[in-house]
């Protein structure tokens, strides 16, 4: 039993699987089954991948010590210039839908480029464009909601479906692939985590932290980007509230799954894992036909309660880290060897 | 001679006194190209009744500034202690002043477990008070529909509509009554802004909670109970946040869940604009007063000439990046100036809110000048 015990606390993944695992089967029964019929599975599915992008785009900023409050807001605006630009201007619908990836990276790359130029705190910069393109996003579309019947092949894109599964979540889990690929095996994500996790000693090895931060918001805004393209294919329209509910979601997902506020560390896994659980408590949600207030509710005490009883995982975090970083220098050795 | 040049150009860098300079300005401009602007009752009340909530409201914020935390659960606080507050007067037929202390201590016992959870588990303020604001945000309406008809709280015990929407005209001595230009909210805020004023640099514990956010581990060395100080300062941020959702219910006239919706903005800009630290160890109650007029200033000004609420939410974004920036590069050149020897030591540069002791492990010599500053 003990043994057991410490296996499940072992790694958090195992354990954001399992409550997951007890969700899908509590919901099924409570649900007499009807949560696995294809449509709810592929509805499920469809609205899941908003959680994961924006996980992830709060993640990548976590991973350099920082924070995005502006990943809504970015998500929001970029979507709504996409509605505006292919309804109002006649853009081609597809390249409507590229214009609302572009413009959330663009926004993010200002983010860092504000931050790195004013040298101001990341959570000013980020609360002050959060206001900024929350105002922009009103000013384009103002009270209208703009109708998804002008971009029908982008709609159809965002219902087309394999096996029940909707190509758009099998498109999100291969962002969460990139993403992974990106911190695990490339420069430019080693790089971001080691200016997360110590900037002076990243400095002094030669890596730009202006280029880092940069570089971080710039993605984050991108992925941002990816989910207001999502919530373009995915919702009968978009509006001045797309994106307004995406903050609390978006530190949820990784911080349930256990990636460290003071940056250094990633966890794609976990960020996917935990979003998976913020659905199925909106799913619940609709189940037991509660106001949509009980979601947030139930999340933020669920973020609550992981910060508060995770005292024992920070300490392993930080082990972990301690090993990341034997690890890091063991490899900077070694690239030093090479080069001589 | 020179010393009075040094003495001006020295008041000049105070962002006390530029606040001061451009509010003034403004009132004037304002003024003078739309006379409405000095309407009394129609413009200067409602004016000054917004600055006295949001006043409250920056302070709220401030308090936990000082120690290099933040508050994000500022609105959710100030709306949980609204409904404690409307349920005291709806339900239970309290008198205004029972309700308002049961509402305050619900408030007060909100940023206790806040500041507790903080303490206790060491999570960084930021993720703490996130997750509560969401909880509350699902916990305030949900009672709201459970507990009241038509999700608002409207008994109004006696008193509440003379301090949230009446002005000096209903007080009278004899035959003079006061003028109409001034509510009488604004006495609960200036209260509210003197024992502020007087706990950060009158008191023991008030200098304790700055040396904490200055730095610590100094603070825990020299026999500060951190810890202590940490939870207090939280306390007394949910008790400001719960005075600034009465003041509100007070002037709109009903308890709803809406209260506090819009206050994480304000809240920041007003103590920052002030030059309060984000990284904790330096406060200024009339700098958060100011800041917050400022902008409410300016608001009001844009509204009078027609400007939509969308561009103020945008100029409300650009004045905060603008004044910060300047603020640095003047510090930073100033820096420079003083023999450059930290070019850029600006305590507020820290791009980390999460490490607030690890950017103030040298505390920089403006922070300790303006300190002293603030005991005169």
């Amino acid at each position: 039993m003990k043994a057991t015990m410490r296996f499940l606390s072992s790694s958090p993944n195992v354990t954001l699987a399992i409550i997951v695992a007890m969700g899908v089967v509590l919901l099924g029964f409570k649900s007499g089954g009807e949560f696995f019929g294809p449509v709810s599975v592929t509805t499920f599915f469809r609205f899941l991948a908003i959680p994961i992008l924006i996980g992830l785009a709060q993640m990548i900023t976590l991973s350099v010590g920082q924070l995005n409050l502006a990943v809504g807001s970015i998500g929001g605006f970029a979507a709504c210039l996409a509605g505006v630009v292919v309804t109002d201007f006649g853009v081609p619908q597809w390249i409507g839908a590229l214009i609302a990836v572009v413009v959330g990276g663009l926004a993010g790359i200002v983010n860092g480029v504000l931050i790195v130029v004013t040298k101001i705190n990341g959570f000013i910069v980020t609360l002050a464009t959060m206001t900024i393109l929350m105002g922009a996003q009103y000013a384009l579309v103002g009270t209208r909601t703009i109708s998804a019947d002008a971009w029908p092949s982008v709609t159809q894109f965002g219902k087309s479906e394999i096996l029940g599964i909707p190509v758009i979540f099998i498109m999100t889990l291969i962002v969460a692939g990139l993403v992974s690929f990106y911190f695990a095996k490339m420069v430019g994500g080693r790089r971001l985590l080691a200016t997360g996790d110590n900037e002076t000693a990243a400095e002094y090895g030669g890596i730009s932290i202006d280029r880092s931060l940069i570089t971080a918001h710039g993605l984050s805004g991108l992925l941002a980007g990816v989910a207001a393209f999502v919530a373009v294919a995915t919702l009968p329209g978009v509006n001045q509230s797309v994106g307004g509910d995406w903050l609390l979601p978006s530190f949820a997902a990784p911080i349930i799954g256990g990636v460290v506020l003071t940056g250094g560390a990633v966890a794609v896994l976990g960020t996917v894992l935990a979003a998976t659980i913020v659905r199925l408590v909106d799913s619940a949600r609709a189940e037991f036909q509660l106001a949509p207030a009980w979601v947030n509710l139930v999340v933020g005490a669920v973020v609550l309660g992981t910060v508060a009883l995770g005292r024992v995982r920070a300490n392993r975090a930080e082990a972990l880290i301690v090993q990341q970083r034997v690890r890091a220098a063991e490899e900077a050795l070694a690239e030093v060897e090479v080069v001589r | 001679m020179t010393t009075v040049m040094a003495r001006v150009k020295k008041t000049a860098a105070n962002p006390r006194v530029f606040l001061l300079f451009l509010i003034v300005l403004l009132v004037v401009l304002f003024g003078s190209l739309k006379p409405a602007f000095l309407n009394g009752p129609f413009v200067l009340a409602p004016l000054m009744s917004s600055i006295a909530i949001f006043t409250v409201v920056g302070l709220a914020q401030m308090v936990a500034l000082s120690v290099g935390h933040m508050n994000l659960a500022v609105g959710q606080m100030a709306s949980l202690g609204a409904m404690v507050m409307g349920l005291c007067y709806d339900v239970f037929r309290m008198p205004l002043i029972l309700g308002l202390l049961v509402g305050l201590v619900a408030g007060a016992a909100v940023g206790a477990l806040t500041g507790w959870i903080i303490v206790k588990t060491g999570v960084n303020s930021f993720i703490v008070t996130l997750a509560m604001s969401f909880a509350l945000i699902g916990l305030v309406p949900a009672m709201y529909s459970w507990l009241s008809e038509g999700a608002a709280f409207t008994s109004k015990p006696a008193g509440l509509d003379l301090i949230g929407r009446q002005t000096f005209a209903s007080i009278c001595m004899g035959n003079t009554c006061g003028t109409d230009a001034v509510p009488l909210i604004i006495l609960p805020a200036i209260l509210i802004m003197g024992l502020v004023w007087y706990l950060y640099s009158r008191t023991r514990l008030g200098r304790e909670i700055l040396v904490t956010g200055s730095n610590v581990k100094a603070a825990e060395l020299s026999g500060v109970p951190t810890g202590r100080r940490l939870m207090f300062v939280h306390t007394l941020s949910g008790t400001l946040a719960a005075a600034a959702g009465f003041m509100v219910a007070a002037s709109v006239g009903s308890f709803t869940p809406a209260i506090g919706s819009e206050f994480m903005l304000p809240s920041f800009v007003g103590p920052i604009l002030g030059g309060t630290l984000l990284a904790g160890g330096f406060v200024s109650v009339i700098g958060t007063f100011l800041g917050i007029t400022l902008t409410l200033v300016i608001r009001k000004g844009l509204d009078l000439f027609g400007v939509g609420l969308e561009t103020m939410n945008v100029l409300l974004g650009v004045i905060l990046l603008v004044a910060l920036s300047t603020e640095r590069f003047r510090l930073a050149s100033g820096g420079r100036r003083r023999g450059g020897e930290r070019p850029s030591g600006e305590p507020a540069q820290t791009d980390d809110p999460d490490q607030p002791d690890e950017a103030l492990k040298d505390p920089p010599e403006s922070v300790q000048t303006e300190d002293k500053e603030l005991a005169r």
